[in-house]
């Protein structure tokens, strides 16, 4: 990733979601919330991530706001709802209520994503370091991170090897879950036996040494990041103070 | 005043039947090269474990005799002190990346980040690092998504890179290539030669002839037999006790066998060709 978004510290990026998020669930109607979809799309695209950030959301929130939208306006059943057919039905109370519910839904899932999309996780545990974190807390969400590549390769290697030994690892889906299941026992002792020596070579590596922890990767704060920030805090004070006092 | 010290030392895992290591004594001197020879299961590694410490403080149980590093018992040591004392590096290489680090400079440095050390300091350490384990051309890969013999070589680099006093490599080279396993031994001996002590455990036994001061032979957790490496190597009572000797000394010896003769046994091809080489043995 390259560029102005990406040169962004993860604070200042967290910051803008943080407020995209607020202004969005508390922000009354739908017309807000649903443009915050088009202005993280060409935030994304000016980051370089545009298509991906895109597929992203079609595949995950997408189809949920999809499902959403038609049962409130289509099946749950309302005092003005008007009887179409069978068990569907159309509501004005059903519209607005869905309007309501996925408008927010994609303000706050398109902050989101976009955020885990020009974020690095390095990016993101260093600017935890950065703000004294519990050195844990970053290593665990680090290594969870990293973790799932390995384990995955892992039972490629078990599902290889019982392949290999003319176990049926492919064909419908009964054939893989058959397959999958006895997969599962090897794939996590070898984990939990690994996880012994990982963690020897971890404290062999002054993990639990108990002074205050230094990096070599380097990422600056910069003049635009503070702004953005003070920013994102003066909007959030005057939406707060439009929310309370309208 | 010993580097490394085992006094009639013991040991058995919390779950085990019996003693994985029973009445060991030895000394390291500094600058020594010790190497632990013995069959699997012979008690070499858990012999490391004790002398990091790993033992009793993640390896629970109650070892008996002392183990001292420098006059002074393992157990006085913190966290820091014992990863600035002892770099320790593993037999799997597999385990021994950190699993946070997304590139091989990042990962040598770990420990340094660990240890606080500033950023300058750290990055000159790091590149004198990769320098001397030839890792320039993996110094930007993802360390998770290499090979086992150039995870083994990132793993010495992480454990080298604190400039210990006292290296425990435990099979460094299980993973590696000839040109590589040749690497790993000239390190050993840059290490020597910086009067580093180094505990060793190897089964290259050619090789452990030629860079070793000193054996130590395990049998069923015992020490089978202990003392400079020229005099056990060439010792044929090795084979008795699970070991093995370097090729050139079987040779030698087999030799003298045969032809009733008592010449001295060379523990090297060098050293057989400075005894011998003019003679046309």
């Amino acid at each position: 990733m390259t560029g102005f978004i990406d040169r962004l510290y993860p604070s200042s990026k967290a910051a803008m979601v943080l407020l995209a998020i607020i202004v969005g669930i508390f922000t009354p109607g739908y017309i807000l919330q649903y443009a915050m979809f088009p202005v993280f799309l060409l935030l994304a695209i000016m980051a370089g991530n545009g298509m991906r950030f895109f597929k992203a959301f079609l595949s995950s929130v997408g189809t949920v706001v999809l499902v959403i939208f038609l049962v409130q306006v289509f099946i749950v059943r309302y005092p003005d709802s008007a009887h179409i057919w069978a068990f569907i039905a159309l509501s004005p109370t059903g519209l607005d209520k869905s309007l309501g519910i996925t408008s927010r839904i994609v303000s706050s899932a398109s902050a989101i994503m976009w955020y885990f999309q020009v974020t690095t996780p390095k990016d993101m545990v260093y600017a935890m370091e950065q703000a004294h974190l519990p050195k844990k807390v970053t290593f665990v969400i680090m290594s969870t991170i990293g973790m799932v590549p390995q384990v995955i390769n892992r039972s490629r290697t078990i599902m290889d090897a019982q392949k290999s030994r003319g176990i049926e690892t492919e064909g419908n889906a009964w054939a893989r879950v058959k397959s999958f299941v006895p997969m599962l026992g090897p794939l996590i002792f070898s984990l939990i036996q690994q996880t012994e020596e990982h963690a020897l070579a971890l404290q062999s590596r002054a993990f639990l040494a108990p002074v205050p922890k230094t990096s070599l990767y380097r990422l600056d704060k910069h003049t635009i990041d503070r702004v953005i920030q003070v920013i994102c805090l003066l909007l959030l004070i005057l939406f707060i103070v439009w929310r309370v006092w309208k | 005043m010993s580097v490394i010290s085992l006094e009639h030392v013991g040991y058995r895992y919390p779950l085990g039947h019996e003693d994985a290591v029973h009445d060991v004594s030895f000394q390291v001197e500094q600058g020594q090269v010790c190497a632990l020879l013995g069959a699997n299961g012979s008690g070499k590694t858990t012999i490391c474990n004790l002398i990091r410490g790993f033992i009793p403080r993640f390896y629970r149980g109650e070892p008996t005799g002392q183990v001292q590093l420098a006059g002074r018992p393992v157990e006085q040591y913190d966290d820091a002190e014992l990863t600035e004392t002892i770099g320790y590096s593993f037999q799997n290489p597999f385990t021994q990346m950190s699993g946070v680090k997304d590139n091989v400079r990042e990962e040598i440095a770990y420990a340094l980040e660990n240890l606080g050390i500033e950023r300058e300091a750290m990055a000159a350490r790091v590149d004198a690092m990769i320098d001397l384990l030839h890792l320039d051309d993996i110094a930007d890969a993802n360390p998770l998504e290499l090979s086992g013999g150039q995870r083994q070589r990132v793993a010495i680099a992480a454990v080298l890179v604190t400039d210990p006093p006292i290296v425990v490599l435990d099979e460094p080279t299980s993973q590696l290539d000839p040109q590589s396993t040749e690497d790993v031994f000239n390190i050993i001996a840059l290490l020597k030669r910086q009067g580093k002590t180094v505990i060793l455990v190897e089964h290259k036994i050619d090789l452990v002839a030629r860079y070793s001061d000193l054996v130590i032979l395990m049998e069923d957790g015992r020490v089978a037999m202990s003392g400079p490496a020229r005099r056990v190597l060439t010792d044929p009572q090795v084979l008795d006790h699970g070991g093995q000797l370097p090729e050139v000394t079987r040779f030698f010896l087999e030799r003298n066998q045969k032809l009733g003769l008592n010449d001295p046994v060379p523990l090297s091809v060098e050293d057989a060709i400075k005894r011998y080489g003019r003679k046309g043995a």
